[in-house]
């Protein structure tokens, strides 16, 4: 069995056949090619897949395929435009928030969520915007930096 | 390109526009297969082979199993609600704030906007966080089939640890409780290896009101620590119309650990978790407490 489907790619419409027993993870990474999300623990607990699905974070390694039905998907790949990074991304840079690199692209689709709920985040709210992944470099002080750097800039 | 580690076995896929078609499905299946909705729970089981359906049916398109409604006197929650809309929602705040809490620790905020309440009490795990808020607001399930429907008190919808008491063509659509009155005091506690993601060691529900100085109408439930969640009801008697002064306290939560030793037997962790759940127990009673004089 293979279902047809359908639904919005960092705005683009696109148009899939995949077997409903693969996930979305799977999808992007095998299907369409877009492996800036990538595959840690497998269970929705180290939130390196995180994506955003109309808008608000979830696990792709969780999330079957049918699942992305007439939604808006969002992965790491919408951020930067043809010649320059995301806010988000240059301050990663700037601060020093990417070691390994491999749990980044989870914690800026977070981090985007965060930032257009609450353009302005204190240290606790980014810190529990940021609670469902893991950094196993354990950078987490200059990542929780980055974040509110692009924050108060938002704000001048 | 296949060496991606996320194999699941191929089964075949519904989502269904209508409550009678989930029905029906989940009636001709005949116990083959399974309900997903936010699926953080099933997709594990899926991954690991614990579950091997021939075919899933995805009830998140059901009107019917959507939305949180306030009536009169009652607050009825759709089973495909996440757990983020029910911490985030005004109405639970107001007359449900332990199942609001309990709905707010769970996880992760990405395992929070795809986790439901339904499957939460379905998956019928004994450390599921939202079931001891559901035990001490006497929530009570609407399960329907092609053939039925019939009303469950939350407690009678679990079975056995991961099995719920729903017969194979049965679905939860929604689940309701009371609305609290805005004098009750409640507090829930939750303890894991770390604040987030962790499955919960320990958790509790409890909620009271005063009465000319004692406790009154006092409900207790505790998480991950007896097989199946359930109400402690001889510490409810124990405080039930009693003045909550610290050595009643300390009396109720030795009842505590021994009710939970009586139950569930000695095991490995119970040398751990006896004077822990004490702790934990008066630290819960102390916050209601504390939310009492400042509803005074």
């Amino acid at each position: 069995m293979e279902v047809n489907l359908r639904f919005t790619l960092n705005g683009r419409m696109i148009h899939v056949m995949v077997p409903p027993h693969w996930t979305l993870l799977r999808v992007l990474r095998e299907t369409l090619g877009l492996t800036g999300t990538k595959e840690g623990c497998g269970i929705g607990e180290c939130g390196a897949c995180t994506v955003l699905m109309n808008g608000k974070p979830v696990n792709a390694c969780l999330i079957l395929a049918p699942k992305a039905e007439g939604k808006s998907i969002e992965t790491v790949e919408a951020l930067a435009s043809q010649d320059s990074l995301h806010p988000l991304q240059k301050s990663f840079i700037q601060h020093g928030a990417v070691q390994c690199g491999f749990c980044t692209p989870g914690i800026l689709m977070s981090a985007k969520a965060l930032l257009e709920d609450k353009p302005h985040p204190d240290k606790e709210e980014v810190k529990e915007a940021i609670s469902g992944h893991l950094c196993r470099c354990t950078g987490y002080q200059q990542i929780i930096e980055a974040i509110q750097r692009v924050g108060e800039k938002v704000k001048r | 390109m296949t060496y991606c580690v996320d194999m699941i076995l191929p089964f075949d896929y519904q989502t269904p526009k209508t409550l009678k078609e989930a029905c029906r499905l989940l009636g001709e299946a005949k116990g083959k297969a399974k309900v997903i909705a936010g699926g953080t729970d099933l997709v594990i089981r899926l991954r690991n082979e614990e579950e091997k359906p021939d075919l899933l049916v995805d009830v998140t398109c059901l009107e019917e199993l959507k939305g949180i409604e306030e009536s009169d006197g009652t607050l009825s929650i759709g089973a495909t609600v996440t757990h983020s809309e029910i911490s985030d929602s005004s109405i639970v705040k107001r007359y449900g704030s332990v199942l609001a809490k309990a709905a707010s620790q769970i996880g992760s905020p990405q395992i929070r906007n795809l986790g439901t309440i339904g499957g939460n009490i379905i998956n019928a795990s004994p450390a599921a966080d939202t079931l001891p808020a559901l035990m001490v607001l006497n929530a009570v399930g609407r399960v329907v089939s092609s053939e039925s429907e019939r009303e469950v008190p939350v407690r009678q919808l679990l079975e056995s640890p991961y099995k719920s008491a729903l017969k194979p063509d049965e679905l939860l659509v929604r689940i309701q409780f009371k609305k609290l009155s805005q004098d009750t005091c409640c507090s829930f506690h939750r303890l894991a290896r770390r604040e987030a993601m962790a499955i919960a060691r320990m958790s509790l529900a409890l909620l009271f009101r005063m009465r000319d100085g004692n406790i009154s109408d006092f409900r207790f439930s505790p998480g991950a620590v007896l097989p199946v969640p359930d109400r402690l009801e001889e510490v409810e008697t124990f405080l039930e119309g009693r003045s909550p002064e610290e050595d009643l306290l300390r009396a109720a939560a030795c009842k505590v650990s021994e009710a939970i030793v009586k139950r569930s037997g000695i095991r490995p962790s119970t040398s751990y978790k006896a004077p822990v759940i004490e702790a934990l127990f008066l630290r819960a009673m102390r916050e209601a407490m504390q939310q009492c004089q400042s509803n005074k």
